[in-house]
């Protein structure tokens, strides 16, 4: 998930865990943020209330060139935000940008220390935000310039444009997926929309389009090859003074993460609805088939009279030869002489085979 | 009865008519009318035609013995197949119905105005395709040159009501449109929400 929080929240958690542990702790943690943000923790037992933490960032720099150490006016910043509790080390750790001393014994145990902390957690914020605060405060000075290419993340630089009264933020949009352009057309266009109406008038003024802005003209082919248009916004005076610099500076910085956020929860929207979608879909087709069971079912339950059902099923013959049966056994119960056990009696006596004694056999003379 | 065309045109009329009584927006009440109207003779036309042509009946196949294949898909005997019947909205909503002695296969090509809508389709078309086993008339794969297929075997008759079965294909043409609109709409919405939630945090 995206973080747009100025505060690291796993620095934080740590530096607030040193603060408010009650025994002295050994804490040697290592934080990697955003795949290349890193940070490292140091805390001896032997020195409770003193801690270490070591910033490694990329930063905001005008071309592809990354420089390894800070400039002197963001160490001066950076050393500006708690000058009691932050001291910047010289030289900082092997392998990092920046090594600040943190003195925990100058934060009050109260509801302030959270509030400090958590300013002390967004010290990449502030090196992040310094450069730009630094070209932003000059909307006023008169003057065209040439735009200024800022890179943070290699494939995703942006440019300033200093213009009368007015400084021209412009993003050049890039996306991997057709999908993920079209989604984000979709959502720049809003964006446009809504920045030019009367609701957001006070907001820097957004437009989209397709080509580049005349502005950029000159700009390497690299640079002006997109496949999701520019998103230009015009930064005034108004924006950039005591508290929205700050806003102001966060936002475009993030513009890149926050569009990219937004196309990654809308294809989540999509997917949610079209689950929810495919269930609505098949009901019927199951209803369908449920009812032709049901109607089925009382066929097999209601097996009716077995009698009945034999009549139904036998064949004519079979029904004919049955009745006749029927009547011969009707007329054999009314028939008015009953001779019990005559039959057998008769056959017994009448129709008696003789016995024949065997040739072999003689009977004795007296 | 009288054509599509026809139709329009005696609609057209009747509202011209009407209009001058009641509607007091008569272009897009007009147009809405003749929008569902051609909707209902598209939607109506694909239902006849489903019903004549789903009297479906078992029979095994003629080159392998002891198999029952759905002679639309394997088209191996031409005296068991009909003639395909085509039935288009306009040039991007069409529908093309093949039968045959004991199966029919229906393919769908919905409209796609834009480029939202034309992924929006895709995307929900592929989904439900990849759960095809859940509707048991549905084609894994549609036909080439159409966005869904469904094929109806003499079993599927035998196992669900025919009636019920065009209904369930004409409502599923009437909800794959209403869902993608919807969706659209949707998005924009969504989109709109989220980008004046970021131009505020500017103020």
């Amino acid at each position: 998930m995206a973080c747009f929080e100025r505060a690291s929240p796993a620095l934080r958690e740590i530096l607030l865990k040193i603060h408010r542990a009650e025994r002295p702790v050994e804490i040697d943690y290592h934080v990697h943020e955003f795949g290349s943000v890193h940070y490292h923790v140091q805390c001896s037992a032997s020195d409770p209330h003193c801690a270490y933490l070591s910033l490694s960032t990329p930063l905001l720099s005008r071309g592809l060139t990354f420089s390894s150490h800070l400039p002197e006016h963001i160490l001066e910043t950076v050393n500006g935000v708690f000058p009691r509790i932050i001291e910047t080390i010289e030289p900082s750790q092997e392998g990092y940008q920046l090594t600040l001393k943190l003195d925990f014994s100058r934060i009050p145990h109260s509801k302030a220390s959270t509030k400090i902390i958590t300013e002390i957690s967004s010290v990449r914020a502030v090196i992040l935000s310094s450069h730009l605060k630094e070209i932003l405060t000059k909307v006023d000075s008169n003057g065209m310039y040439k735009p200024i290419k800022l890179v943070y993340r290699p494939s995703e630089p942006f440019f300033l444009i200093k213009q009368q009264a007015k400084i021209t933020a412009v993003f050049p949009m890039r996306f991997k997926e057709n999908e993920d352009v079209v989604i984000a057309t979709s959502f720049f266009q809003e964006l446009a929309d809504v920045g030019n109406s009367e609701k957001c008038r006070k907001a820097p003024r957004c437009i989209w389009s397709p080509i580049p802005p005349p502005e950029l003209r000159g700009e390497s082919i690299e640079d002006l090859c997109t496949n999701c248009g520019f998103v230009t916004f015009d930064i005034t005076s108004r924006h950039v003074e005591g508290k929205n610099l700050d806003k102001t500076v966060w936002n475009l910085l993030n513009f890149y993460t926050f569009v990219k956020y937004y196309v990654k929860s809308t294809r989540g929207f999509i997917q949610r609805r079209m689950r929810l979608r495919l269930e609505k879909l098949i009901r019927p087709l199951h209803d369908d088939v449920d009812v032709d069971q049901e109607d089925r079912r009382p066929e097999k339950k209601a097996k009716g009279c077995k009698r009945v059902k034999k009549w139904i099923n036998a064949s004519k013959s079979k029904i004919v030869r049955k009745r006749r049966k029927l009547m011969n056994k009707i007329k054999r119960i009314r028939f008015r002489i009953k001779i019990h056990s005559f039959v057998g009696r008769f056959r017994r006596r009448w129709l008696k085979l003789p016995k024949f004694s065997r040739v072999t056999r003689y009977i004795k003379l007296e | 009865m009288c054509k599509p065309k026809e139709h329009i045109f005696i609609s057209f009329i009747w509202l011209k008519f009407a209009e001058k009584i009641v509607d007091p927006n008569p272009l897009i009440s007009l147009l809405t009318h003749l929008m569902a109207n051609s909707l209902r003779l598209y939607l109506t036309c694909i239902r006849n035609t489903l019903e004549a042509a789903l009297c479906l009946q078992n029979f095994p196949c003629q080159e392998v013995e002891r198999h029952n294949k759905p002679e639309v898909e394997l088209k191996t005997s031409p005296e068991l197949l009909l003639n395909p019947v085509m039935i288009c909205r306009n040039e991007a909503e069409k529908c093309l119905i093949e039968t045959s002695i004991n199966s029919l296969r229906i393919s769908l090509k919905v409209k796609q105005a834009d480029e939202l809508e034309n992924i929006l389709t895709k995307k929900f078309l592929r989904f439900l395709s990849m759960r095809a086993e859940a509707f048991q008339v549905l084609r894994r794969k549609p036909v080439q040159g159409y966005d869904i297929s469904f094929l109806i075997t003499n079993y599927h008759c035998e196992e669900m009501q025919k009636q019920k079965l065009i209904d369930f294909i004409v409502q599923f043409m009437e909800d794959i449109d209403k869902e993608i609109s919807e969706l659209k709409l949707s998005m924009n919405t969504r989109g709109r929400l989220v980008a004046t939630e970021f131009l505020k945090q500017f103020i």
